[in-house]
């Protein structure tokens, strides 16, 4: 019974359930009771709890576009409860979960639109066919859960500064994390993602020759967005580190590296089907 | 319940007549004493800047104390004729008086609505009252009842966000901006008196280090010595504010002391991006306004005054909000109090109904004995115990409930109708 239910887990259960949690949590804004805070963590446990049943079920592959996007979905689910518990008084979930959803959407969308190889096929990666193809994959996924997350604290960055260039009261809006911490948050983020992009993306340099067209493989949507994702890593930490731009400037250039990362992760791998699409 | 509060505040009597009705430690214990002597009443005398307040509670049947004997009572206290006083003294009774501590307590009839001080000098008051044993069951439930409801209001509500007061705010504004201040330093340029309460809030945020400086190194030196600062010359200031992170500027100089262009060549791109927050309390100001941007924030004191203002307004719309959960926690604590209060009455009538099952019971067994099987007599002895449940257990029911909608009349009448003399 219980394992015919997990079995059935669909998007929109996982999707829903993170929709209710960040509609509560919108409203505990407006109307502060606990009630609202206790009955959102549920449903974000409820969707998460629900996101991870169908990622051990459905096992979907990282290396096409709708379980790579659905896995960083997780991740970024995980990392908006966490938060939502550490920082009971800030708007955290309200940010991060919308994000969390549009990526359980998109990567319904995707699976409608490439329904094959969306399996993870565990014995052809422990033959080692495709060992570096893996380990390419599991790279650039902990370099876009980098991304995003420096994603969402560029936002609220901006968000906040916003707020301060207008003199907005601090007591009378959503609460948020002071610009110093979403600063250094953006830091962490983008100095522990940039390596695990230059080492996915070697890698992937590595495979490419292997695939069935050259050409086809190197001018891919999907190789061309995340060499661009690293250029602009490589402009940002530059511009970081060697010109001391400011933090909403380099903000700006973290949201443009986000969309790039979307456009990588949409875009259909070479790998996954073992040539470019 | 018989429940009293009468007092004063700031809206219905002038300062110099609070003045004259202050308790001190020795006038409250004496107070205290003597309702508890004279009037067999349980007492919490409550006094702060804004208010003096007597609650005052007596046994349900005896007659409630109201302005006249009070209005005596504290002119006796405090040597000022009951005349002068009656006129301002206001009168809250049973739940209303219940309903008025909470809002009390709340902070939402203080002068600065829905400050939290008054929650702890409620706090204070009852437990002045209790150490001296003149609390009773009433006050004992209603005090506690009142610190808690004041924590609701403030945790379910936005009664208490925000700062209200233009020093305040402007903590209120670093803490957006920075995280941690045991790195930071602050420069505090002139020494005007307007900036003092904003250093003040500052320093407490204990940052690495305060920067003074000022025209006259003597005034700086007075500064830096009241706030733990370092006395910076003046030529130097550019030098500080590279330096600085948080910069509180009061000079009385005639004209801005940093202009953009100044600040942009020889502060800002030295900063390399930092951030930096500057408090413009001086009138006319010291800083150009455009520096304000998203790297530096420029807030002067009208800004401050904005800010703060906004604050009470935003505290404001939350009154509503504030007023259902007051009104609801009475509706509860008048309905729990009642219920209890029941308690005496309920024993009282279950204890008779024994009494008088016994006096039938036991002539009919005896009238039968030898004609009955034990089995026969427990059977007739339950169906007595049935029927008294049965009997009772509506005026009970209905009791409870009238206590719970805030009925206390069902219990004379219960007492009347079964001749109960508790």
């Amino acid at each position: 019974m219980t394992a015919a239910l997990i079995q059935n887990i669909h998007h929109y259960c996982i999707g829903l359930s993170y929709l209710c949690a960040f509609l509560l949590e919108a409203g505990r804004l407006l109307w502060p009771a606990k009630g609202w805070r206790v009955a959102g963590l549920g449903f974000g446990a409820a969707g998460l709890f629900a996101h991870t049943a169908y990622l051990l079920v459905q096992h979907p592959s990282p290396a096409v576009p709708y379980g790579s996007v659905l896995l960083l979905a997780w991740v970024l689910a995980l990392f908006s409860f966490y938060g939502t518990v550490h920082h009971a008084k800030q708007a955290w979930a309200v940010f991060v979960l919308p994000v969390v959803i549009g990526l359980v959407a998109l990567s319904r969308v995707l699976l409608t639109a490439e329904p094959e190889h969306a399996a993870f096929d565990l014995a052809a990666w422990a033959s080692g066919d495709r060992f570096w193809g893996g380990v390419h994959g599991v790279l650039i996924l902990l370099a876009s859960v980098g991304v995003s997350i420096s994603f969402l604290a560029s936002m609220m960055y901006l968000i906040q500064a916003r707020r301060l260039r207008r003199k907005v009261a601090p007591g009378t809006v959503t609460p948020m994390l002071n610009l110093e911490r979403l600063e250094t948050m953006n830091r962490r983020a983008l100095n522990g993602a940039f390596p695990m992009l230059t080492a996915g993306l070697l890698v992937g340099t590595l495979l490419v020759p292997h695939g069935p067209s050259l050409s086809d493989n190197w001018l891919s949507l999907k190789v061309l967005s995340t060499a661009g994702l690293w250029l602009v890593f490589l402009v940002l930490l530059y511009l970081r580190y060697g010109v001391h731009v400011p933090a909403r400037r380099l903000a700006l250039f973290s949201v443009v590296a986000f969309s790039l990362l979307l456009v990588a992760l949409v875009a259909s791998h070479p790998f996954a089907t073992g040539g470019a699409k | 319940m018989n429940l009293r509060a009468i007092g004063c505040n700031v809206a219905s009597a002038a300062v110099e007549l609070r003045e004259r009705l202050a308790f001190n430690p020795t006038k409250t214990q004496t107070a205290l004493t003597e309702l508890n002597a004279r009037f067999a009443a349980e007492a919490v005398v409550l006094d702060t800047c804004n208010r003096v307040e007597i609650y005052v509670s007596r046994q349900d049947a005896v007659a409630p104390l109201h302005i006249p004997l009070m209005a005596e009572f504290l002119a006796e206290i405090h040597g000022v004729p009951a005349s002068e006083i009656v006129p301002h003294l206001y009168e809250h009774a049973d739940a209303q008086a219940a309903k008025h501590l909470f809002r009390v307590a709340s902070g939402l009839d203080s002068g600065v609505f829905g400050e939290s001080q008054i929650a702890g000098q409620v706090k204070d008051a009852y437990e002045v009252a209790l150490k001296s044993t003149a609390t009773g069951p009433l006050l004992n439930a209603l005090f506690p009842s009142a610190i808690r409801v004041s924590k609701r209001v403030r945790s379910e509500t936005g009664i208490a966000h925000g700062h209200v007061s233009v020093s305040s705010a402007a903590v209120d504004f670093v803490r957006q901006v920075f995280n941690s201040f045991t790195d930071k330093t602050v420069l505090v340029i002139g020494a005007g008196k307007m900036g003092r309460l904003t250093l003040k809030h500052l320093a407490e945020l204990k940052p690495a280090m305060i920067l003074v400086t000022n025209r006259s190194a003597e005034k700086a030196a007075d500064v830096a010595k009241e706030c733990g600062g370092r006395v910076m010359p003046w030529a130097q200031m550019h030098d500080a504010l590279v330096q600085a992170d948080i910069v509180l500027s009061t000079t009385g100089a005639p004209e801005p002391i940093v202009s953009r262009q100044v600040f942009d060549n020889k502060v800002r791109r030295r900063r390399a991006g930092r951030q930096l927050v500057i408090f413009d309390m001086a009138v006319p100001r010291d800083f150009d306004a455009s520096i304000h941007d998203g790297e530096v924030s420029v807030f002067n004191v009208d800004d401050l005054s904005r800010v703060a203002d906004g604050c009470m307004a935003e505290r404001r719309r939350h009154l509503p909000a504030a007023e259902s959960i007051i009104d609801a926690e009475v509706a509860k604590f008048v309905g729990d109090w009642n219920t209890r209060a029941n308690g005496p009455v309920i024993g009282q009538l279950l204890s008779e109904a024994d009494k008088l099952r016994e006096s039938l019971l036991a002539p009919l067994l005896a009238q039968m004995n030898g004609k009955l099987t034990d089995n026969e007599k427990a059977d007739i002895e339950k169906a007595f115990r049935l029927f008294q449940g049965r009997l009772l257990h509506g005026p009970i029911a209905a009791l409870n409930q009238a206590s719970r909608d805030g009925h206390s009349g069902l219990r004379e009448a219960l007492r009347r109708l079964f001749g109960l003399n508790g």
